[in-house]
């Protein structure tokens, strides 16, 4: 049987008394795109910054493609590619520069690396800003870049931390047609968005985090079936949206105490 | 289609202030709430040991900013215009005044480098009126490390004056305060001007270039003028001559200039002070008019700009634009300018590093200053070299000096990172080979510079004794490794962001700033006392095993951080991401 491309047990991370992340085990299969979802504050990034190797859990484990991953596992961290919340960045490149050192640094030779970047230059539709240093790109423009970057060197599998929040139409269209070649070729993609009609539209299964635990976890239809199960009669007929579906899982008020109503707002 | 161009939309905006003026009660607690807000700022830092060791670090800056030399010029100013007013020497007193002038409105530009500044601008989401945020504006600018040390020099004026002629008691606390008010408008002013200008990428590169030629061309003075005094052995009778010749030259010169300083505030203040001396009340009230109308010019300046940042100017970059992309063949053009070999990671960092480098202004006035600077520290020794006896310490001083542009390169070697940083987390790349790549690319620009220094240095004084060069290379063999060790131990413990775009207003760490001294000054007690050692004994020679057996060692304990790199680099993680990534 295939190893799992990303399985976790018993993730926990704590920031002194916080707990951030509270014994988060879940499994994601090779070839699947899978939706990472929760409110605020939740620990979705946390919970994406320990299965990349940029913090270390306070317990648990994390296995990538069936093998043991931690901050030194350097060979699997030739089989990822990240998006992270920062984007990663260096200011004082040029796009080119900064994608023929990203691939280097993950140890394609000088000749591959340089033409992948002009491949992903001219699908990131890029290639035009060639002079201009990134520090001076758009945000949507240095999100396309950071994304250009975490594929550069053929990952098996990539996580995306919000790669779609201030990317226009034209160009999240374009950021789906690659992902879903990606997926494909058979990648596996642990994705975080807030925008639940993109989760609806290209995962298969998605897993919910609320306070730090994971709340919900399987197929999109497995969670509609079970959230429909706790409806009236008369409503379970009705299909319901992705949005729909995790508010009725994390609550309305997202697991906070519901707030009083402000009775003095206009 | 009648309302959008009707008068209700193409009326004048409305604007109000808060009910009571600056001192009404809805004024006085938005004062409160940014009293609080300081407060709760300065205790929420205190929060982690690195916040502690901040706070420490900028108490001593400031104990040694503020009481050195805040109350040393303080006193020396005030001693000086005591012993010229009370001699009646009125005709000097004007450079005192002229002197304070230009280190209040000089240091602010210099010292805003390493000054932590709140941003006001973020106060205008809040219904604060104009003249508040223009009062909070200056209120703010108080606490400038300028303007306590202007400040403490108008005191020790006034001091000085009003004990050597008690009666001008009253007259000597407008004219220094006239002149102390249009020195805090000013220098106000002239930094959010600053700011104005340097708001965007490309103008901040452009004054950072000026910014550069204008200190070194001040500091090129130095030499200048000093090499001019000095070639020659003239007689006395020669050097008399020479002195009257320039007299004469520069005699009406300084005349138009001294009367033509009367018209300048600093100038101004003086004169006032000694046309009520004289007894002329009259002109001494005009003169005192004069500095008031300049006061009010200054502030008019500081509220054209503060108007235009009040009214929500924006300066940020202007919107990118798509244009046709170019044909490959033509990036490849573009950008094949140059590459370096090899396709390893060590050479992609360095390579980067290089790029980096070569787009960092501070990192390069940092570098090429202290070089420039040799010129002025050999023309210290100049003199001894023309008279045939250099001083055995002239080349070791020029290149401890040239090190010295090395601070930050070897102790905050990632801190040009920034976001950047997380890819070395990514990567399979160890950090201990980024370390080691960075270490090999900052010791081939030590070679270089120093290479250069030392070249500069004996064109000038000639070439040092044998066993002087010896040692001196001996000792930079050990002072290389010892900045490196500690260097990449500072880089991962304690470091901080820096904005490769920015020549004034960085946020450093005073820290880092301060232990990063005291280690070079370590690594230089040892190069002193071991190069003493052996010169007081004859043996200079001696240094040369001495250092280079402390080299093998330095550079032992350089292999021994590089081996733990990683895990001290994995450890701190969390709050190396966190520092570097940080927005400002």
């Amino acid at each position: 049987m295939e190893p799992a491309a990303i399985q976790t047990y018993g993730l926990t991370r704590r920031f002194g008394s916080l707990t951030a992340v509270e014994n988060v085990t879940l499994s994601v299969a090779p070839g699947q795109f899978f939706g990472f979802l929760g409110p605020n504050g939740a620990g979705k990034s946390t919970t994406i910054k320990m299965l990349t190797g940029l913090l270390e859990p306070t317990a648990g484990a994390i296995e990538i493609l069936g093998r043991r991953f931690g901050a030194g596992a350097l060979d699997l961290k030739r089989q990822i590619g990240v998006v992270p919340e920062g984007m990663a960045l260096f200011g004082r490149l040029t796009a080119s520069e900064y994608l023929r050192f990203v691939g280097r640094m993950y140890g394609l030779d000088r000749e591959t690396a340089n033409q992948r970047t002009e491949e992903l230059l001219e699908f990131m539709q890029l290639a035009g800003e060639h002079k201009k240093l990134v520090t001076d790109f758009s945000h949507g423009m240095q999100k396309k870049l950071a994304l250009a970057a975490a594929v550069i060197h053929g990952p098996k599998v990539l996580f995306l931390d919000e790669p779609f929040e201030g990317v226009d139409a034209v160009a999240a269209g374009m950021l789906k047609t690659m992902l879903l070649g990606m997926l494909n070729r058979g990648a596996t993609i642990f994705l975080t968005t807030h925008v639940l009609e993109i989760v609806e539209r290209l995962c298969s299964h998605v897993a919910i985090i609320s306070q730090g635990r994971l709340v919900a976890n399987g197929p999109i239809e497995e969670l509609h079936a079970g959230v429909v199960s706790t409806l009236p009669d008369a409503a379970k007929d009705q299909r319901l949206t992705l949005e729909e579906i995790f508010l009725a899982i994390v609550g309305a008020d997202g697991g906070q105490e519901p707030a009083q109503e402000l009775s003095w707002l206009a | 289609m009648a309302g959008v161009n009707g008068a209700g939309i193409n009326g004048p905006i409305e604007e109000s202030g808060p009910r009571g003026g600056l001192l009404g009660a809805p004024a006085r607690a938005q004062y409160a709430a940014l009293a609080s807000l300081r407060w709760q700022m300065l205790r929420n830092s205190l929060r982690s040991v690195e916040g502690v060791f901040e706070l420490g670090a900028r108490a001593i800056t400031l104990f040694f900013a503020f009481a050195v030399l805040g109350l040393g010029l303080g006193a020396l100013v005030g001693f000086s215009a005591y012993t010229q007013v009370s001699h009646e020497e009125w005709v000097y007193l004007p450079m005192l005044f002229w002197l304070v002038f230009f280190l209040w409105q000089v240091v602010p530009v210099m010292q805003a480098s390493f000054q932590e500044q709140f941003d006001l601008s973020s106060l205008l989401r809040f219904p604060v009126s104009f003249g508040l945020f223009f009062l909070l504006y200056i209120i703010f600018g108080l606490a400038d490390v300028s303007t306590i040390m202007g400040g403490m020099c108008c005191v020790g004026l006034w001091l000085g004056i009003t004990v050597a002629r008690p009666a001008l008691f009253g007259w000597t606390a407008l004219a220094v305060g006239g002149f102390a008010a249009f020195n805090i408008l000013l220098s106000r002013a002239v930094l959010s001007w600053i700011d104005r200008w340097l708001a965007q990428r490309k103008t901040r590169e452009i004054l950072a270039v000026v910014f550069m030629v204008a200190v070194l061309s001040l500091q090129l003075l130095n030499p200048a003028i000093y090499q001019k005094r000095h070639t020659g052995t003239a007689s006395i009778e020669q050097q008399a001559e020479s002195r009257r010749k320039r007299k004469a030259e520069f005699g009406p010169w300084l005349k138009t200039g001294y009367s033509a300083q009367e018209w300048f505030p600093p100038g101004l203040a003086a004169v006032t002070l000694r046309r009520f001396a004289q007894q002329r009340q009259i002109t001494a009230l005009g003169s005192l008019g004069v500095l008031g109308m300049y006061v009010l010019a200054a502030g008019g300046l500081l509220a054209v700009r503060l108007r235009a940042e009040y009214r929500g100017e924006n300066l940020g970059h202007a919107p990118s634009r798509s244009i046709a992309p170019p044909r490959r063949k033509e990036i490849a053009r573009s950008e094949v300018e140059w590459r370096l070999g090899g396709s390893g990671p060590i050479t992609a960092v360095i390579e980067k590093e290089l790029r980096t480098l070569l787009r960092t202004m501070p990192l390069l006035y940092a570098l090429g200053a202290p070089l420039l600077l040799v010129l002025v520290f050999s023309g210290v020794f100049f003199k001894g070299a023309q008279q045939g006896h250099t001083s055995a310490l002239a080349l070791p001083v020029s290149l401890i000096y040239a090190q010295l542009g090395f601070t930050q390169l070897f102790y905050n070697n990632l801190g040009v990172e920034g976001a950047g940083i997380q890819v070395f987390f990514l990567s399979p790349t160890p950090i201990r080979t980024v370390l080691l790549a960075k270490n090999l690319f900052h010791s081939l620009l030590y070679g270089l510079v120093l290479l250069a220094a030392g070249i500069l240095a004996t064109l000038r004084l000639g070439l040092p004794d044998g066993a002087v060069m010896a040692a001196t290379a001996a000792w930079l063999l050990f002072s290389l490794p010892c900045n490196l060790a500690a260097g990449n131990l500072f880089s991962l413990l304690l470091p901080y962001r820096v904005n490769p775009g920015r020549m004034i207003r960085q946020r450093g760490s005073r820290t880092n700033a301060l232990l990063s001294l005291l280690s070079q000054t370590a690594v230089l007690g040892v190069g002193a006392t071991v190069f003493g050692l052996c010169l007081f004994g004859n043996r200079l020679w001696l240094a040369v095993p001495i250092f280079l057996a402390l080299a093998g060692a330095a550079a032992f304990a350089l292999a021994c951080v590089l081996r733990n790199a990683d895990g001290m680099a994995n450890r701190r993680r969390d709050s190396l991401i966190a520092t570097l990534v940080k927005k400002e």
